[in-house]
């Protein structure tokens, strides 16, 4: 009996595969032989109506030919007098059936269950096979929309038969080929450099892109889209998660057939679930849990910290990688269909996405502290990040996309919020801060410390807390009234609202400074804790950049000066009434040196010398700059008034007996006195009297 | 709707009110009032919501709990939330909700709606496990409206049916809802190329949208029992204060997490029927009482029928289910051409089968806009309640 045999067809075999010389998977030898050898009417007589006529021998362009005439002569007749004339329907049919049940059957039967079977295929089988599908499917189309009769409706029967088996066998295969994909971000996350699960990535970055301009309006011509290869771009990155450009550009070949032939929702539910598998299961890889609101509020914040940390790390992935990865692929998977990819990427996404919002809003209803704005800071950051990857879409985007991206938009608002929030506790724990117990020594308030360092550490933020603060200001002022005179305020002082907030939190900080100040009875050692924490505060401006630009150099002058007075205010309560003692007033009675005067001159001189030393070399000034600047000016004081005074009276006093009792002192032991002062050591004094 | 201009109006008198009365005695009795209100209220659109089934019979919109009467059940949900605030915190001086037992029943009502979050989150999934179901019949109804039918669109027609029952949950013995929900989605693998008998190889049950909407092992009826474990109806002189309304919106805030939980597809619900009680001696909860009541026994009826498994009790799954099975029946049995009684038969079932489906391309999507909605009202609410305590906390504490 004469067969019809599959030949190579011609016309589309040496354009198409050109390029796909080295495909990796050989063809498996008894796949290949479909090309080649006969058909046996033997295997497929199953679906058969009994007896079937013999049918002519033809080559698969020929039968290809015989039933584009066919569609071709139905299309001139549509709608003029088909009713009359009953069609006859041409063997090459009945051809075209077989054709396509053999290349079932031989799949079907590859030794080695388990293994892909169409995707052993060479690719000029392959696409053979793809041209058979297209025109069953448009032949089973035209057939459909005849008016009925018996012939008519019986050989519909039959190709929509076949046809159903061919769909099953591609949604087969593309199961299969998505079931070996393996996952875009795979392995542990490690940011800077993705994971590369792509031996053939260098091919496949190719392929991606370019077939969505070209090809989006000839999806009637299902056989010839494969893509050009482009010239090998600079990225280092792979273009698809996990799947090599062979297997997206067969993909590409199933999703357009299974489309053509009215199996989109077969194709895009396969698609989808698969896709949101292999996601899911990259996600798990990084390090993805999902935790119930309700067990994140009752969460340490320790352990909560841990899980922040490793949430931004999986959101960081999903958008500078993994979404973008997936995107390409849906897009040149469907790229005949580009509505399709979108809506299927955004189904795709925002099932992520979901769980990354809940996860922050989660995050937001945990208590607050101060100690937590950077975390949050953080998620803020990952949360924009997301968003800008997800609007970096072109306008005309799925609606599911848009709700997405303003559901983002929400939980940065309140991410936002919380952490505006956070900073602003920053106040209260300041305001707060209202011990009766001065810090001993004048030293360095701890208060002063952390606010500092706080102030330091959320300055390294400083974009994002502008932005956060911006946000939230609009936000707030949105309701209600003040919000008006904020912005004019911000427009003439040129001060942001975080900034403004900034200097808010120094001022406070100054005024409880100062109220801390007046705990100390002593004069001098509160100019001296003014001094340290003025210092202190100073210092870590002027050593951020970033909070010395907010607080400007004004502010910082003003310091300065601030410091400056302290300085004097604490010369003279300490050091003024010392010098007193070696004031000339007084001492000349009716033109000569009273001698008694001048005894009890030195004598309190000695006392209040030794009483300053004794109290303030207790004292702490531990900025060394400071130390020497008050030593050396308190020297350039005392010292030269102590040796002219001494210069000038030593002569009054009797040597031996009567000098050493009144002159304790040589002007170079004031000057090493003086060097002991703020050291905080208690025994200086006790030490030098034994 | 009369329920929203009653609303309008309530949340206007208290309001105007609060703006123009300093806290003092006299107001006690308008504060009684506005709980009379409050309670009406709620009473009132809970039989409204029952009301809608009676009639259900005949034609109405809202088949008891469709798409549509859930959609509803979170109007009111939200309605009430809405008055419920106005109730408790519009214009009152923060130090009077520190007080005892407010600063017991706040924190506890605050917890509860932390729990409902998650509900809300696992019913959002539920959904989306809903819209598989419904393109799957989609498939099963594009390939049964070809005229005239063949074996083939036949075949494609019971294999997405067969998919569909696995994903109601039907023929599903082997494990309980969360495992099987966890399986890879994969269907009629082999089966189409082998076209034979191989199809039954991987079996249907891994036709399953793959949730992960919830954590592993999360279980909605330990969420429900522990949102109503501590849940007791304020007595004595706190039954006519402010404790009242809380106590009354937590037991609306449980109920309606129930019901959408009965509803929709979730995550471990068994013996949800019995999860809690709603309190009978109380006017405003009759009605709710009878929606618990219903609600229970088409659960209890399931349940018994099901392995435990099945997907909800929304009524849009439960026609799909019905007409569903019938259809795989057809489709099972059928060669070209058919009898043309049993064609006839099977085309008004896809008719209906479409409608279900189209019902659903309507509802579904509004439906989970809704539930975000909830949720989003919940965090909103949670933090005004928070900052109201808050400032109760501080400054004013000594004064009280």
């Amino acid at each position: 009996m004469p067969h019809p045999t599959l030949q190579p067809p011609e016309k589309s075999a040496s354009s198409v595969h050109a390029e796909n010389e080295k495909h990796i998977g050989p063809a498996s030898p008894s796949v290949n032989a479909v090309s080649q050898e006969p058909i046996e009417e033997e295997q497929k007589g199953s679906d058969g109506d009994g007896e079937r006529p013999p049918l002519p021998d033809l080559s698969l362009s020929q039968v290809l030919e015989e039933v584009d005439a066919f569609l071709n002569k139905l299309s001139s007749s549509n709608g003029s007098d088909e009713n009359n004339v009953p069609m006859e329907i041409p063997d090459a049919i009945e051809v075209l059936s077989r054709t396509v049940e053999s290349v079932i059957e031989k799949c079907n039967y590859v030794p080695g269950e388990g293994k892909s079977k169409c995707c052993q295929i060479n690719d000029e089988d392959c696409s053979s096979f793809f041209d058979a599908i297209d025109r069953l499917s448009k032949v089973t189309k035209k057939l459909g929309e005849l008016s009925p009769s018996p012939t008519t409706s019986s050989f519909l029967n039959r190709t929509s038969a076949v046809l159903q088996r061919a769909m099953l066998c591609l949604e087969d295969e593309l199961r299969t080929i998505l079931e070996n994909a393996k996952g875009g971000g795979g392995g542990k996350v490690d940011h800077h450099h993705p994971p590369d699960n792509n031996i053939n990535q260098k091919h496949s970055k190719s392929a991606a892109k370019h077939s969505s301009f070209n090809n989006h309006n000839n999806h009637h011509e299902s056989t010839d889209h494969k893509p050009e290869p482009e010239p090998a771009g600079s990225s280092e990155e792979e273009t698809f998660p996990g799947i090599s450009a062979e297997a997206v550009s067969k993909m590409n070949k199933i999703a357009s057939a299974m489309i053509h032939a009215g199996y989109e929702n077969e194709c895009c539910i396969l698609y989808s679930i698969m896709r949101r598998n292999t996601l899911k299961s990259a996600l798990i890889n990084l390090g993805f849990e999902i935790i119930s609101i309700d067990d994140l509020q009752k969460m340490q914040w320790e352990s909560l910290e841990g899980e922040i940390a490793s949430w931004i790390g999986i959101v960081r992935e999903c958008s500078t990688s993994l979404f973008s990865k997936e995107r390409n692929l849906c897009e040149s998977v469907f790229s005949n269909h580009l509505e399709i990819a979108r809506g299927l990427f955004g189904n795709l996404e925002t099932a992520v996405c979901v769980h990354f919002l809940n996860f922050a809003e989660a995050a937001v209803l945990t208590k607050r502290s101060a100690e937590k704005l950077f975390k949050f800071l953080d998620i803020y950051e990952a949360m924009r990040d997301l968003g800008s990857s997800i609007s970096g879409a072109e306008d005309g985007a799925d609606p599911e996309e848009k709700s997405l991206r303003s559901e983002i938009e929400e939980a940065k608002a309140h991410i936002g919020e919380a952490a505006v929030s956070m900073f602003c506790e920053l106040e209260n724990s300041i305001q707060s801060d209202n011990g009766r117990t001065p810090v001993p020594s004048g030293a360095v308030h701890p208060l002063t410390r952390y606010t500092m360092n706080y102030l330091e550490y959320a300055c390294v933020y400083r974009d994002t807390l502008e932005q956060v603060f911006r946000q939230n200001c609009r936000r707030a002022g949105a309701g209600s009234q003040p919000s008006e005179g904020k912005d004019e305020d911000e427009a003439s002082t040129g001060r942001t609202e975080f900034a403004a907030q900034l200097v808010r939190v120094m001022e406070l900080l100054d005024a409880n400074l100062d109220m801390k100040s007046r705990l100390y009875r002593d004069p001098s050692l509160r100019y001296i804790f003014l001094m340290n924490n003025g210092r202190y505060i100073l210092q870590k401006i002027k050593g951020s950049n970033e909070i010395h630009e907010v607080m400007g150099d004004t502010w910082c002058r003003r310091r300065s000066s601030d410091l400056r007075s302290y300085h004097k205010n604490y010369q003279r309560e300490t050091w003024y009434r010392l010098l007193q003692c070696l004031s000339h007033e007084g001492l000349l009675v009716n033109g000569k040196v009273s001698k008694p005067v001048l005894k009890e001159r030195f004598k309190s001189f000695n006392a209040m010398f030794d009483d300053i030393h004794k109290t303030q070399s207790a004292w702490v000034v531990s900025d060394e700059q400071l130390q020497s600047e008050l030593r050396v000016s308190i020297s350039a004081v005392v010292t030269p008034a102590y040796r002219s005074f001494l210069g000038r009276f030593n002569q009054y006093l009797a040597p031996g007996r009567q000098s050493e009792k009144y002159i304790k002192y040589q002007s170079e032991d004031i000057e090493s006195l003086i060097d002991e002062l703020f050291d905080g050591n208690r025994t200086s004094m006790a030490r030098r009297r034994t | 709707m009369p329920a929203t201009e009653y609303q309008g109006s309530f949340l206007g008198r208290i309001s105007i009110r609060r703006n123009q009365v300093v806290s003092m005695d006299g107001n006690h009795e308008q504060e009684l009032e506005d709980l009379e209100i409050f309670q009406k209220n709620i009473s009132d659109r809970f039989s409204d919501l029952l009301s809608d089934d009676s009639s259900s019979s005949s034609s109405s919109s809202e088949p008891f709990l469709s798409i549509a009467w859930v959609r509803k059940l979170l109007d009111v949900y939200l309605c009430c939330e809405a008055e419920f605030k106005a109730v408790l915190i519009m214009g009152r001086d923060p130090s009077l909700i520190s007080k005892p037992p407010l600063d017991r029943v706040l924190p506890e009502l605050l917890d509860r709606s932390v729990k409902a979050l998650d509900i809300c989150n696992a019913v959002m999934h539920g959904v989306d496990s809903v819209r598989q179901c419904q393109k799957l019949a989609e498939i099963a109804v594009a390939a049964l409206e070809q005229r005239p039918l063949g074996e083939g669109q036949a075949r494609r027609a019971k294999k997405a049916l067969a998919g569909l029952m696995t994903a109601l949950g039907i023929d599903d013995k082997d494990s309980g809802s969360h495992k099987s929900t966890e399986r890879a989605w994969s269907f009629g693998r082999r089966g189409g190329c082998g076209g034979g008998s191989a199809a039954k190889d991987r079996g249907l049950g891994q036709f399953r949208a793959p949730s992960w909407g919830v954590p592993k092992n999360w279980s909605a009826a330990k969420q429900i029992q522990s949102m109503s474990s501590n849940l007791v109806a304020p007595r004595g002189a706190d039954s006519t204060g402010l404790a009242m309304p809380v106590y009354i919106m937590s037991i609306v805030t449980v109920f309606v997490m129930w019901a959408l939980m009965a509803a929709i597809p979730c995550q471990e619900r068994s013996g949800l029927a019995s999860h809690f009680q709603v309190p009978r001696q109380l006017g405003w909860a009759q009605a709710m009482m009878s929606l618990h009541e219903k609600i229970g026994e088409e659960w209890k009826k399931k349940e018994k029928k099901g392995s435990g498994s099945f997907v909800g009790l929304l009524e849009e799954m439960q026609r799909m289910e019905k007409v569903g099975h019938s259809l795989m029946d057809f489709a099972d049995g059928f060669q070209y051409p058919g009898e043309a009684e049993r064609l006839e038969e099977a085309a008004a079932q896809a008719a209906e089968l479409a409608e279900t489906c189209r019902r659903m391309e309507e509802g579904l999507v509004p439906l989970q806009q809704q539930i975000r909605e909830v949720f989003h009202r919940i965090v909103r609410s949670r933090t005004e309640v928070l900052d109201v305590l808050d400032q109760a906390g501080k400054p004013s504490a000594p004064s009280v």
